[in-house]
């Protein structure tokens, strides 16, 4: 019996080896990370990493030890070069690694711009996130250049360090793909008001290691900058980037080769944030060991930025109106499709609501 | 058969409520929305779950006989 190989040690694939174990299976476990780190909570980097609450030992998954005790085998800083499913090997670090099953957890790859210099921060792994960190000294210009979440975040705990920072997005609104041009705009009057300068509708027209330069002529001089445009899915090892595709048990279109996490088109739906990559890692543990149970959770996110905390529960990719409640230190969007129905819900800091709200949109769904 | 304690650092607890979903005998959300034990000790497994499902990672469970923690 060759058991799991687990490729990629992020959240999903962690949770799928733990769960293999917690439902009783005795086989092999190995799970490959790229990252020299053990796993570790990814949401952390752009939020207690940045703005020092937390060090990278404080946001390990599990303590170490964890994953020996329960013979699951942890191999770190190791690339997975190639797959043969054909006869379910992998190839890692001149290893041939024999498998009976094979999860597919490489998760996804931050986006670079071309015109921006390659030594411009991105932030995905631990060692970005120390790395970007060193950099926020009291006074240093912040350029980033992104307003999602990763860049509200950063930019957030950046102002909150004494920096000077400065926002660019191609959009007319930070957080559009996130929350939607609405509740967007008031995000940006609210940084605003508490001192990032924001740059929307930008078009970046060159770039060197000291400043920016829009397509309107605005020269923006930078110490750091940090590109924060989205990832990428990582795709399958030795094979072309992009989404892996699963039914909603995590099963590829391959026997024995299963996907979760960042790079899993999951039930045809890639989402990246952290209640997914968990709930679809459990997924493919519980079918692999024969008790297969659909992952049908809502979308959840969360952000904590400018001294709020959003909690957005649902897809609002198919709303077409907003309502809004409450002020802006605490208030809730609802988003309703075309036939009136609540699509998604966001909360900021109004976390009282958000198991309430879970169980309206469950039960609507 | 393991017994299991667990502890729940309210500070951390965003208020989710996949821990009460899935456990509601063990854990239940109080009327400000935030997580609270409602047992001492517990074998149902389901505890480990309630745990792992937590966005947060504001949910800890003991073996209440090693006291190593379990989840």
């Amino acid at each position: 019996m060759n058991g799991v190989l687990v490729v990629g040690a992020g959240l999903a694939g962690a949770r799928c080896a733990e769960t293999l174990r917690a439902n009783g299976y005795e086989g092999p476990v190995t799970v490959v990370g790229a990252e020299p780190s053990a796993p570790y909570e990814r949401p952390a980097l752009s939020k207690e990493i940045i703005s020092g609450a937390k060090t990278p030992e404080d946001v390990l998954l599990r303590p170490h030890g964890w994953w020996a005790e329960r013979s699951i085998d942890l191999l770190t800083g190791v690339r997975v070069e190639a797959i043969d499913t054909a006869r379910r090997v992998a190839l890692a670090a001149g290893r041939e690694l024999e498998w009976d099953h094979l999860v597919l957890a490489t998760g996804a790859r931050p986006r670079r711009l071309p015109l921006l210099p390659a030594t411009a921060h991105v932030l995905r792994t631990v060692e970005d996130a120390v790395a970007l960190r060193a950099t926020l000294v009291p006074g240093a210009r912040l350029v980033v250049v992104g307003a999602g979440l990763i860049g509200a975040e950063v930019a957030s705990g950046a102002l909150a360090l004494g920096c000077d920072v400065t926002l660019v997005d191609a959009a007319a609104a930070p957080m559009v793909q996130a929350v939607g041009a609405e509740i967007g705009s008031e995000l940006a009057a609210r940084w605003t008001r508490r001192g990032a300068t924001l740059r929307l509708d930008a078009r970046i027209a060159s770039a060197d290691e000291d400043a920016l330069e829009l397509a309107d002529g605005t020269r923006i001089a930078y110490d750091v900058l940090l590109v924060a445009v989205g990832a990428a899915p990582t795709g399958e090892p030795g094979a072309a980037e992009g989404e892996i595709l699963t039914d909603s048990y995590g099963r590829t279109t391959r026997p024995h080769v299963y996907a979760c996490g960042d790079v899993a088109a999951f039930g045809r739906n890639r989402v990246e944030h952290w209640t997914a990559a968990a709930g679809q890692g459990a997924t493919v543990a519980r079918t692999i060991v024969g008790e297969p149970t659909p992952f049908d959770e809502l979308p959840y996110f969360w952000s904590d930025q400018f001294g709020l905390r959003l909690q957005m529960v649902g897809d609002r990719s198919t709303s077409v109106t907003t309502e809004l409640d409450g002020d802006e230190d605490s208030f809730s969007a609802r988003y309703l499709d075309g036939s009136g129905r609540t699509v998604a819900v966001l909360l900021a800091n109004r976390g009282s609501q958000v198991a309430v709200v879970r169980r309206e949109l469950a039960a609507a769904a | 058969m393991s017994l299991y304690r667990i502890e729940i650092d309210r500070s951390l607890c965003s208020g989710f409520g996949s821990c009460a979903d899935l456990a509601p005998h063990l854990v239940q959300l109080d009327s400000s929305g935030i997580a609270v034990v409602r047992v001492g000790e517990t074998d149902d497994e389901l505890a480990l779950e309630a745990a792992a499902s937590c966005p947060m990672g504001a949910i800890a469970v003991f073996d209440s006989e090693s006291g190593k923690q379990a989840a």
